[in-house]
């Protein structure tokens, strides 16, 4: 317990009628990469957005590294080791490549490794350095997210949130994407992943939690859970 | 309290204030000057409540439709220009003739829509503040530019030049205060109110839902100048010279807002409580610190905002409507 | 109607114009900035431009401060009243998810400025006269007031300055963020507060610029701050909302608009024709004549 990275417990979120949290509790291990996974309107995105701020719990409790998260303001958790892309990325789509970047490591303790985290963005997405100073806006779909992803690591945070990254993407973008979320997991990034695309998700999570109506529904290792006879049934033979 | 208690409370207030105006020596009381300015406010309030309260738009302008009322129930009444055998035609009902009020809403609403539709469409909703204050200053240039028709600078005086009591004006008022706030009670629980509260809270989602949200905020608008028009007219009849600077005076919209937003934004009753408090405190004002008390409007506003954002009658959490 | 003046009337009106606008223009970049981070259009804008025009001209009676030379003053006050006003008046409300509340602060600090301003100044006209007040340089071929081509210099030089500022630095490129996605903003953690407070303290220092250049050229009142919110409102609108540049080149527009409309119809009517290509504006280009396209966070 004492080396968990994130923890979340009995958490209750409202938050209109779909979307809402009952007594979920989740965590995260340091190095790991967890997934969320369930239907659309489970909570998965609610539940992201209650771990950076974004909405408030109405009761229960989030902690980073011991520290409790609930009721601090979205730019707090941020400095504190929290990048979260959210769904639909939140580019700033008239500024440009570069900037986007830049505001990535925009918190102090970010800002005088600005130089080396940019060259580490680029390495790992050349195709950015291309395009530097295009607006975001003007990229593809597949380069927007890579863009998103890269502004994130740009803090270099304790753990990265992506929501929804395959969103959109044709198969090919979303083969590439799941390839990078490998990669990064083998720098050391701690990633927590809301997937639609539960097979991919499972495939390269340590850990899995699904989500059902607001509700946690199963746990368990990557493995077990796309073993899951119930899984199978209920999500993957719509995907297959 | 309940809303119930609430409604009884009001109508025995309404009697109350009725028959008030039959005791012996009350017509020609200060207090009786001062209710019938607080009925005029509380219309203005009720008009204001409407498009921003219950519509959510908040409209700096409407003064212009006071005033737009005003002159026109002035040049109506003075008739001695353009109508002619039109005017001759008609019946003069001097005082409180309906038919001469409700021309001089219709104008106000009039107006409402022509400027409503570009300042409300969907982009634009930013600019909606700073454009309905604009178009009172550009209605008082074009009026002051009217020539004989509006009387420029100098502005429309009405024909007739006194009254023995202000009886009249006092129960009109009182009619069209209470008129006004039944009118929009049943306007909020009809098709037409549910649509506009689901304007304010989600414009998106309500027009996912079908709902035409252009028209409603420019009905809403068109219906609280309509209102602020008649409020105008009603005031010609009181100060019988309609001149550029005093009907378009900012304080026809500034107080009004202020008491609405004291009393409570989209309740039925708030903006009537808040014209009753603000309208007394201002009073005093004017009374006891003669050179600060506009100043004291400004800060009335911040305050209130600051520390009071749901009026009064929201303080315990609930919402009258 | 139907005579065309000579062109050196043209040169003449226009160039008059353009000074003009440029004043309008500068308080519709502070607008512009304002309603960037906070979605509010900060209607005191003018108001407070007149109580820096009053500043200015208390300094230049009561010290023998020069006018221009007080910009030095003007400017820093106004960025430290700027966060002062954003800190005691806004913070509360920009929380709250009903800008309304934010509006209605807006229109209180604009009345309370107003009257402030008439209780201790008085109603009347004011005005600051200078050595230079009426003297006059040769603009291209055409003899022009001194004190306008300084107003517009001001005009140009803040203008530039915020967008430097926007464009070159990381605390600028975050106002920007916030102004295009104030919560993806926060998610790199950018504190609202601290944007909200830099918008509101560079609008304020230019309100300050702008009363320099007003102080300078107009006699001014403490009401004349409402027509002025009026006219960057237009030019806003002109440039399209959210674009600083565009928000300048529109306040030279309408100065234009003015200067035409006074020599060609009459000078009663500049401001019933200027609210009126506003609404035109507003109905048929409401993203602005420069055409970026409008979009909401």
């Amino acid at each position: 317990m004492a080396n968990r990275l994130l923890e979340v417990s009995d958490l209750d979120v409202a938050y209109g009628d779909v979307g809402a949290l009952w007594g979920v509790s989740i965590h995260v291990d340091p190095g790991t990469i967890v997934a969320i996974v369930g239907a659309n309107g489970a909570g998965k995105t609610t539940l992201m957005k209650a771990i950076s701020g974004l909405v408030r719990p109405k009761r229960g409790e989030i902690r980073l590294g011991g520290a409790s998260l609930v009721g601090r303001a979205p730019e707090e958790i941020a400095r504190m080791g929290i990048a979260h892309v959210p769904e639909g990325r939140g580019l700033f789509r008239q500024m440009t490549v570069l900037e986007n970047l830049e505001l990535g490591a925009f918190q102090p303790k970010a800002r005088p490794r600005l130089q080396q985290s940019l060259e580490k963005a680029y390495a790992l997405f050349p195709r950015l350095r291309e395009r530097a100073h295009q607006k975001a806006g003007s990229l593809s779909g597949g380069e927007q997210q890579m863009l998103a992803i890269a502004r994130a690591t740009m803090s270099d945070p304790a753990l990265l949130i992506l929501d929804e990254p395959s969103l959109g993407l044709s198969p090919l973008v979303v083969q590439q994407m799941f390839a990078l979320i490998q990669t990064l997991h083998g720098q050391g990034v701690t990633i927590l992943l809301v997937e639609q695309n539960i097979h991919q998700a499972l495939k390269v999570a340590d850990h899995g939690f699904v989500l059902k109506t607001g509700e946690l529904a199963m746990q368990g290792s990557g493995a077990e859970l796309l073993a899951d006879p119930e899984i199978q049934k209920a999500y993957m033979g719509v995907l297959e | 309290m309940s809303a119930r208690m609430l409604n009884w409370i009001a109508a025995l207030g309404v009697a109350a204030l009725a028959l008030a105006a039959f005791l012996p020596g009350a017509v020609d009381s200060y207090a009786f000057s001062f209710l019938f300015f607080v009925f005029l406010y509380a219309i203005m309030a009720q008009a204001w409540n409407l498009v921003a309260g219950f519509g959510g738009q908040v409209s700096l302008g409407n003064h212009a439709f006071f005033g737009l009322g005003a002159y026109t129930t002035a040049i109506l009444w003075s008739g001695n220009y353009l109508w002619g055998s039109l005017y001759d035609a008609y019946p003069r009902i001097y005082y409180f003739d309906p038919v001469t009020m409700a021309l001089g809403g219709l104008v106000a609403a009039l107006a409402a829509v022509i400027i409503g539709l570009p300042l409300l469409s969907k982009l634009r909703g930013d600019y909606f503040a700073l454009g309905t204050l604009g178009f009172g200053e550009i209605v008082k240039v074009v009026l002051i530019n009217g020539g004989d028709f509006t009387g420029g600078a100098f502005g429309v005086v009405a024909p007739a030049g006194t009254f023995d009591t202000l009886l009249p004006h006092y129960l009109v008022g009182l009619g069209l205060m209470v008129g006004v706030a039944l009118a929009l009670r049943l306007l909020m629980r009809s098709r037409y109110g549910l649509a506009l509260i689901a304007v304010r809270d989600d414009e998106m989602a309500a027009s996912a839902n079908g709902i035409d949200t252009l028209k409603v905020k420019v009905a809403a608008f068109a219906g609280s100048a309509f209102i602020a028009g008649v409020a105008g007219s009603l005031y010609t009849y009181y100060i019988f010279h309609v001149g550029p600077d005093s009907v378009f005076d900012l304080n026809w919209m500034l107080l009004p807002l202020m008491m609405t937003v004291v009393g409570g934004t989209g309740t039925l009753f708030g903006p009537i409580l808040g014209a009753f408090v603000m309208y007394a405190v201002f009073d005093l004002a004017r009374i006891a610190v003669p050179d600060y008390h506009p100043v004291i409007s400004g800060l009335t506003i911040i305050l209130a905002m600051l520390f009071l954002p749901k009026g009064l009658m929201r303080v315990r959490g609930r919402r009258v409507a | 109607m139907l005579n065309i003046p000579p062109p050196e009337i043209l040169l003449q009106l226009s160039i008059n114009g353009a000074l003009g606008g440029a004043m309008y223009g500068v308080a519709a970049v502070g607008l512009s900035l304002i309603f960037g981070t906070m979605r509010l259009i900060f209607l005191a804008q003018g108001a407070m431009i007149i109580l820096a025009a009053y500043f200015v001209r208390a300094l230049f009676y009561g010290l023998g401060i020069d006018p221009f030379l007080s910009l030095l003053i003007v400017v820093p006050v106004g960025l430290g009243v700027g966060w002062l006003i954003y800190q005691g008046l806004f913070r509360r409300a920009a929380a709250e998810e009903d800008r309304n509340i934010s509006l209605l602060i807006a229109v209180g600090l604009m009345f309370l400025v107003q009257n402030l301003m008439t209780v201790v100044w008085g109603g009347n006209t004011a005005a600051v006269v200078t050595t230079y007040t009426a003297s006059g340089i040769e603009l291209l071929g055409v003899r022009t007031s001194f004190t306008r081509s300084m107003g517009f210099l001001i005009a140009l030089a803040g203008t530039g300055l915020v967008v430097l500022f926007l464009r070159g630095t990381l605390v600028g490129k975050a106002v920007r963020a916030a102004s295009e996605d104030m919560e993806a903003a926060t998610l790199m953690g950018i504190s609202p507060h601290r944007v909200n407070a830099i918008a509101f303290a560079i609008g304020i220092s230019l309100a300050g610029a702008a009363g320099v250049a007003v102080a300078t050229t107009f006699p001014f009142n403490p009401f004349a701050g409402f027509i002025f919110s009026l006219k960057a409102l237009v030019a806003l609108a002109l440039g399209g909302i959210g674009n600083v540049a565009g928000a300048l080149a529109g306040g030279i527009i309408l100065g234009l608009i003015e200067a035409y409309v006074q020599y060609f119809i009459s000078g009663g009517w500049t401001n019933a024709i200027a609210y009126g290509v506003f609404l035109a504006v507003l109905m048929f280009k409401p993203e602005g004549l420069f055409s970026r396209p409008y979009k909401k966070a």
